[in-house]
Order: structure tokens, then C-alpha cells, then sequence
């Protein structure tokens, strides 16, 4: 029963979204069920919408994994908090916070290609950083519940955003607020036309990389976990717990910047008014989904993000099955995340017979 | 007459950490009987316990209750059937009154709406009846650990349990209150119930039991009438070997001082200082003990020093630094090392895996990171020392540490803790629920520790303990130093007094 070892968290991260993902469409077939639909073939168009990859100029696959790219960073951002004890919920605050430096410093300095995004994807991580670290020393010093804070300066942020484009930013008195194009020398490009995948998301799979590097093998992501798992038995090693906090809801912070910077560099290259759909929310389901590990958070955002393209085209436009039912399955998956003990039963059980039909010959007693 | 409980040729086995708990074991227990069960820690005796319960299904045998054949595959079906279980850490709902626990999913009531006023009366002839009163309606968390255990063992009569098996139940318990313990288990067998009590202090299985089973590595090894056993023998049944009951140890040679503590004040959990001005200097090569009952101050005590709690007034000295106000991590590197009251909640992360938990306290060291980057080869290798050296039973350097027993555990904290030989070690309990095999082995690790120059300020509430180890002896009451006895005048007598707030001239003077 030793379920720690760092093989079986990384199985655990991949087999329980995968059963979790697994009962959520058999739940969900009772509601195609009940719709008139043959659940096999929604099934089938909603993941050939969001999956398939017909021609390199008409891809969802394409698609799906540039939705998937904020999802992966704001996953990393809510990671990078729980895993230090911090409950943060201020992905969404910190990814708007990110969008909004990163869309007036693509407008406001002029720096030559390369270094024009790099400088602003710096801004916006240290916008947003700090902007993460603050309700950090609100709970290290003065001990304010942290769930609370970062909720509330999310809707700071969002009215921050909202009054920055429609005023100090605003670009002409169109329909919808929105501020001036970025420099064509800021824009991460894309790989292929017509599409929006690019650089982003090569960053967001390298930041994946890094994140499980920095907690796993690296002293300060050492003490934020140990300080995160246990805090007396951290601060009784000699872990200070507060600094290990503030640097873990720093770089969450961080993170979710860059998610909001990436998302205008690559893909809106202005700030519109409600551009974010909740990326930052979402990123914490991820996160929940992916068992909190960098490893899970990936395969489930690319997941997410491709339930949501097929919802919305394959069931959708093909088979006029509305789209939110492609919200109720993932909400349907989350729910059945919940309920991962059941799976970690099934998984232990699974574990344990195949050790006993290796090991049987010599059992080695306590 | 059949027997209350007939377990025959029960194995359990556990594939994920590779242990066979139980093999084989036969099991019986007469109705009405007090029935001691020992063993070592690992043993297999909460296994077989669990077994009975309902909480593990065994991979053979059969269990008999009342000379019939059961299966249990869950506590359910052992509750049915009369056999319930007080886990050594409680069930219980903290702010939920003792009649609301005791009664949790059997409340009497109409109509689905509680009726409180019955809940308390209930409770309160259910007490009376068993010779066992309680308060109804006190909030659980505000009441004293010895009670709380009288909760736990209402709520099982209160299923009409018949056959009641108690998980070292005097672990956590006072010595008045393992006194009052022991009159419910008397009265309670007196009854005609029949209780099975996991214990590994030999004493109270001489004192109370009417029976005794000794299990050691997964197998019963001895069934004695306690009339006619002795605790050498069965020291020797759950060990092994003989066991050394006196602590052998070479006399101290003391060095210069490595620690002093100077009139230091430690604010408590109430509105008085906890700690009131103690004064006191550890030197190399020698064990400064601080015997007391528990609660004088001892707990601040130790947290001042080693920094887990702030100093009010006054100073702790390491090698001549003043560390009374650094943090924890800079008093380790000028040499404390903390061996913690509790291991399971301080002194270990049972989330983790063994590797995370021996470097906890020496991550920084250069053999274990580099520029910043954890070196996993180094620090596996020397998990696996450590595994080694200290033969920790069962356990792996990759992989949890939560299924380990609490001897096991001991030897991970006192292997991290110890490595690297340290100047200062502050030992808080360190054998607080070991068995005699995992007690011996502390005791020998620390006189060695001490042997190669360590100072070393023992806190411990057992006397035995105390007694054998120490070179000197300090006795703390209501948060001073009453008094200091050498290794030599310590008597039982003498120590007793002082706990008890009495003067050293008194101890003089009866001596």
C-alpha cells in the first residue's frame, strides 16, 4: 500500500483522468440516449471534430491543442499553488493581469522581433507574479484565507482589464471595447496557416518540463511540497513554510501570466473586452483532473480542449446534439474525478494481483 | 463450552509492500476472558485484529464465533455479530456532544427530527448500567483523553458488543487513567463480555490479563496462563532473544558544555509562562535527563530550544552561539539535531516516500544537491544505508512510509537525526509507543551518540527510561526545575517527590 513512490503517482496521474474520462462518456451516452442520438456515433464525430487531422490547412487537431495551450499553463499555474499548500483560485485574476500588460506593451514599446515577445512575456510573469504573491503574504502575515483573496482579486482583475480597454487602452469606438494590434514584431508566430498552434504551445509543454523539474528535483520545490504536504514537519526540518508559500503563489502567479500573454501574443494580438472565458477557472479543473502532476495537467488540457472543439463542431453542427452537452461531459469527467478513490481501489487492486502473480514464489516477511 | 472468538490458519498477505502479516495463525479466546495480545511492532497483531473486525478478509482460514463459522467481509458484519473495536486513534466527531457520538446512526427519534433531551437520557442509563459515567451532553473535544476512550467504548456497548477488542488502549492514556481503564475491562469481563486488548507493555498484560497470545513476524509463537508467565519470558517470546531490561552503558566521561539554557521564560497555551525562568547546561559525552509528569513545561521546554516556539525571557546557548531567537534550519547547521514526541505527525511525512523523509533536515548538505538540484542517486544510497545499518524492516527508499510500523518509523527519524553526528540531541520521548525490541535499540543508539561526544538532554515521562540513561537528572514542575538528582541518589522514591512539587531536603530526609 505504499502509494507514494513517485512511479506510482505518475501512473496514478495518467490512469485515473483516463477511468475518470472513460465513466463520464458512458454516463453522458444516457443523455445522447435520452436526445435521440446513437451515443457511438456522437461519440465518433466528437472525437474526429476535435481530434482528426485531415490536411495540414483544415486541422482540429490543430485547433484543439491552441485552446489546449492556456489550459496547460493555467493547470501549471493552480499545480505550482496546491503543491505548496496554497488553495490559490487566482489563475483567472493573474492570466488577465498577464493578457492586459502583455497587450499594452505590445502596443506601447517598439524592440525588434524575438526580443519584443520575450521582454513582454517577462512583464506580463512578473505582473501577474506579483500579483499572485500579494494574497501570499495576506495569508503568511496576517493569516487571510487565501481561497478568499485570490477570489476577490479576480474580480479586481477582471475590472481592472475591463476599465483598461475601454478607456486608458481603447482603440477606436467600435462595437466591442478593444485596444490597438500588437507589433507584428511581438505576434508568437504560428507553425501553419490557418491555424494559431505555434510557439505558444511549445512553450506551455516546456513549462510543463520545468514545473515537474523544479518540484521534483530541485531544493525549493523540494520544500514546497514537504512544507505544502506536512507544514508542522516542514518547519520542524528547518523549511521556512511562509517562504516556501509566497514562492509557490508567486510562480503559480506567474504562470497564469504568461498563459494571458501567450493567448494575446498568439492568438487575439489585442485585448478585447471578455476575450477570457474563464481559461482561469478552467485551469484549476485541469489541474484537479490532471492530480495535480504537470504530466496529468497536459494530457488532460489537451483532452479538455479537444472535448470542447468537438462538442461544439461534431456534435453541434453534425449532429445537432447542442454543444453544451460537451460541457456537461466534462463536468460529468470532473465529477467522476471525485470519486477517484474508487479508482485508486481499482488501480491497487489491479497492481496487487499482478505483484502477486509475479511475486507469489517468495513473499519476503516483514 | 465453545470459545468467543476461533480463528484457525488465518493468513493475510499484502502484495503491495510485500508483507505476510499473518501466517497461519490460530487464535482463541475464551468468553469472559481478558485476553492480552503482544508482539512487536510489525508483529501482525493489529492485522489479526483487523481480521476480526472486518477490515481486512484473510487469504485463508476460518473464523469462529461462539463455535460458529462467520465471514466477515466488512465492520458491519463484525458489529452484527457482537465483535467491535477501539482503534488506538479514536473515532470520534470532535464537536459533536458524548450522547451524539455515542449514538451517531442510532439516534432515537421521531418522524426523522432528533429528540435530544432522550439522546442524553439514553446515554445516561446505557453509563449507568455498565458502571461507566460520562457527561451526555460535554462536547467530545473538550473532554480528556481517558474519557474520550470511555466514549468509544459506550458507543461499542451501545451496539451490544460482546466480544470488544481494544488497540493498545493505554498508549495514549495517564497512569491514573490506565488504572481507571483497567476497573472498566475487570467490570466489563465481570459482565460476561469478553475483551482482546493489543498491547506491548508487558506490566499491564501481567496486571490485567487473564490470558496471553505472543505473535512475532506474522505467527503466534506462545499462548500462556499470565499465572504462569513472567515478563522476561515473554519479552523473550515477542523478541526472540533475551532482552536486556538494564541499559548497559560505560560511565560518562563529560566534556566541555555544547548547550546551555539561561532563565528562559516560554509563554504556554494559557494565560501563565509555561516554562518560568530554567536554567540548565548538556555537556559532551553526557545524557541531561528531564524527568517530570506530563504537562509540567517539558513540551515548551523542548520547543524553545529547538526552536519550534519563541522564547519569551532568557537565552539557549549551542557551542557559545546565541540561537535562543534563530530559526529552525540554522540551529540544525550549528548541530541540534530533534528526535520529536511525535514522529508521525512532526518528526515524518507519511505522504512521502522514505527518500524525501531522511533528507528533510539535510537536503542542503553538498552530497545531496548541487546548484540548487536534489542529487536522487546520493540520497538513495543513503536511504538505503540507512535501511541497512538500522535494519528498518519492510521498508524501501522510493516508496511510502505510511504502512510501517512505529519502531520502523522511529529508526528512519533516529537515522536522519542522528547522521552526521550532531553536538547537541534533543531526544522528546523517543520510545513513546515503541515495544521492548525497538525500545532497546533506542536506548543503545543514543549511548552510543553519546559515547562519541554528543550532549544529549533526554525528555521523557517514563522513570525506568529516565533512570537508566541519564547521567544527570532534572525534575520539572509547574514549568521550574524542582530539583537535581545525580544518576546514582535517582531513586523512584526521590524522583516522586520532586514531580510531585515536593522539596530535595524532603527527598534527603526520607532518604
Amino acid at each position: 500500500m505504499a502509494k507514494h513512490s513517485s512511479g506510482k503517482q505518475l501512473t496514478n496521474a495518467v490512469l485515473i483522468p483516463v477511468l475518470a474520462i472513460i465513466s463520464g462518456l458512458l454516463v453522458a451516452s444516457l443523455f445522447l440516449l435520452v436526445s435521440g442520438s446513437s451515443p457511438l456515433r456522437a461519440y465518433q464525430e466528437l472525437f474526429k471534430a476535435g481530434f482528426s487531422c485531415s490536411r495540414l490547412t483544415n486541422c482540429n487537431l490543430f485547433q484543439t491543442l491552441q485552446l489546449a495551450t492556456p489550459l496547460i499553463l493555467t493547470g501549471l499555474s493552480a499545480v505550482m499553488a496546491f503543491r505548496s499548500g496554497m488553495f490559490s483560485l487566482g489563475q483567472e485574476g493573474q492570466f488577465l493581469i498577464g493578457a492586459t500588460i502583455a497587450a499594452w506593451l505590445g502596443y506601447a514599446i517598439h524592440l525588434p522581433p524575438v526580443l519584443h515577445p520575450i521582454v513582454i512575456m517577462a512583464a506580463a510573469m512578473l505582473g501577474a507574479g506579483l500579483y499572485g504573491w500579494f494574497p501570499g503574504v495576506l495569508k503568511t502575515r496576517l493569516g487571510i484565507n487565501e481561497v478568499i483573496t485570490t477570489i476577490v482579486l479576480n474580480n479586481i482583475a477582471n475590472l481592472f482589464m475591463t476599465y483598461a480597454v475601454n478607456f486608458p487602452m481603447r482603440a477606436d469606438q467600435g462595437t466591442t471595447a478593444h485596444s490597438p494590434l500588437i507589433d507584428d514584431a511581438a505576434v508568437l508566430p504560428a507553425f501553419v496557416q490557418g491555424s494559431k498552434m505555434g510557439i505558444g504551445l511549445v512553450i506551455a509543454f516546456v513549462a510543463a518540463g520545468l514545473v515537474y523539474i523544479y518540484l521534483w528535483r530541485t531544493i525549493p520545490g523540494y520544500e514546497q511540497r514537504m512544507a505544502g504536504q506536512v507544514p508542522l514537519f516542514a518547519r520542524f526540518s528547518g523549511i521556512r513554510n511562509e517562504g516556501a508559500a509566497l514562492r509557490g503563489v508567486a510562480l503559480s502567479g506567474a504562470i497564469a501570466g504568461l498563459a494571458g500573454a501567450i493567448e494575446i501574443l498568439g492568438v487575439h494580438h489585442r485585448l478585447l473586452q471578455g476575450f477570457s472565458t474563464g481559461l482561469g477557472w478552467d485551469g484549476v479543473m485541469v489541474a484537479i483532473l490532471g492530480q495535480v502532476h504537470p504530466v496529468g495537467v497536459a494530457i488532460v488540457a489537451v483532452f479538455f480542449a479537444g472535448m470542447r472543439l468537438g462538442a461544439q463542431i461534431g456534435l453541434q453542427a453534425a449532429l445537432q446534439v447542442p454543444r453544451e452537452l460537451g460541457g456537461g461531459l466534462i463536468a460529468l469527467m470532473i465529477l467522476f474525478v471525485a470519486v477517484q478513490n474508487l479508482y485508486r481501489g481499482w488501480i491497487e487492486g489491479g497492481r496487487e494481483w499482478f505483484q502477486k502473480r509475479v511475486r507469489r514464489g517468495d513473499p519476503v516477511q516483514k | 463450552m465453545p470459545h468467543a472468538v476461533e480463528m484457525t490458519g488465518i493468513s493475510k498477505y499484502f502484495p503491495s509492500s510485500n508483507v505476510q502479516a499473518n501466517r497461519g495463525v490460530n487464535f482463541r479466546v475464551q468468553k469472559a476472558e481478558i485476553h492480552a495480545l503482544v508482539g512487536e511492532n510489525g508483529a501482525g497483531k493489529t492485522t489479526l485484529m483487523n481480521i476480526l473486525y472486518g477490515l481486512y478478509e484473510p487469504d485463508e482460514g476460518k473464523i469462529l464465533l461462539d463455535g460458529q463459522e462467520v465471514i466477515l467481509r466488512h465492520p458491519q458484519d463484525a458489529i452484527r455479530c457482537g465483535v467491535d473495536m477501539v482503534h488506538q486513534h479514536f473515532k470520534l466527531v470532535p464537536s459533536f456532544s458524548v450522547a451524539e457520538n455515542i449514538l451517531l446512526g442510532a439516534e432515537p427519534g421521531q418522524a426523522g427530527f432528533l429528540r435530544p433531551a432522550m439522546e442524553n437520557e439514553v446515554v445516561r442509563r446505557l453509563a449507568d448500567s455498565f458502571g461507566l459515567p460520562v457527561d451526555p451532553q460535554a462536547r467530545v473535544r473538550d473532554l480528556p483523553v481517558g474519557m474520550q476512550q470511555r466514549v468509544e467504548i459506550l458507543k461499542a456497548l451501545q451496539r451490544d458488543a460482546q466480544i470488544l477488542l481494544l488497540d493498545e488502549p493505554t498508549a495514549v492514556l495517564t497512569p491514573q487513567e490506565t488504572r481507571e481503564l483497567f476497573d472498566v475491562i475487570r467490570n466489563l469481563a465481570q459482565r460476561g463480555r469478553t475483551i482482546v486488548f493489543i498491547t506491548h507493555k508487558l506490566p499491564e498484560v501481567m496486571e490485567i490479563a487473564d490470558q496471553v497470545t505472543v505473535m512475532r513476524r506474522g505467527e503466534v509463537v506462545a499462548n500462556n496462563l499470565v499465572s504462569e508467565t513472567s515478563i522476561p519470558e515473554l519479552a523473550r517470546q515477542m523478541v526472540g532473544r533475551e532482552v536486556l531490561f538494564r541499559v548497559v552503558k560505560k560511565p560518562a566521561a563529560p566534556g566541555s558544555i555544547v548547550a546551555a539554557v539561561k532563565n528562559l521564560v516560554v509563554a504556554g497555551a494559557g494565560c501563565y509562562p509555561a516554562v518560568k525562568g530554567v536554567s540548565f547546561h548538556v555537556r559532551a559525552g553526557e545524557i541531561l535527563g528531564i524527568a517530570g509528569v506530563n504537562g509540567n513545561g517539558q513540551e515548551e521546554l523542548v520547543e524553545a530550544v529547538t526552536g519550534m516556539r519563541p522564547t519569551e525571557m532568557g537565552a539557549v546557548y549551542l557551542e557559545s552561539h546565541d540561537i535562543t531567537h534563530l530559526p529552525v534550519g540554522e540551529r540544525r547547521a550549528k548541530g541540534l539535531a530533534h528526535i520529536p514526541e511525535d514522529r508521525m505527525s512532526t518528526g515524518l511525512n507519511l505522504k512521502t516516500t522514505l527518500d524525501e523523509n531522511i533528507i528533510s533536515t539535510r537536503y542542503r548538505l553538498p552530497e545531496f544537491s548541487r546548484r540548487g538540484f536534489l542529487l536522487w542517486a546520493n540520497i538513495r544510497q543513503f536511504a538505503e544505508k540507512i535501511i541497512k545499518d538500522l535494519s528498518v524492516a519492510a521498508a524501501h527508499p522510493g516508496e511510502g512510509i505510511d504502512t510501517l510500523s512505529g519502531g520502523n518509523l522511529q529508526k528512519i527519524v533516529i537515522g536522519r537525526e542522528l547522521s552526521g553526528d550532531p553536538r547537541f540531541i534533543v531526544a522528546d520521548q523517543p520510545t513513546r509507543g515503541l515495544d521492548v525490541g525497538s525500545i532497546e535499540f533506542v536506548h543503545k543508539t543514543l549511548i552510543e551518540a553519546r559515547d562519541r561526544g554528543a550532549a544529549i538532554l533526554l525528555v521523557s515521562v517514563e522513570l525506568d527510561e529516565i533512570r537508566s540513561l541519564s547521567d544527570r537528572i532534572l525534575v520539572m514542575y509547574r514549568g521550574r526545575i524542582a530539583g537535581e538528582l545525580s544518576a546514582n541518589d535517582a531513586t523512584e522514591e526521590s524522583l516522586g517527590i520532586l514531580m510531585a512539587g515536593g522539596k530535595l531536603a524532603q527527598v534527603e530526609k526520607e532518604a
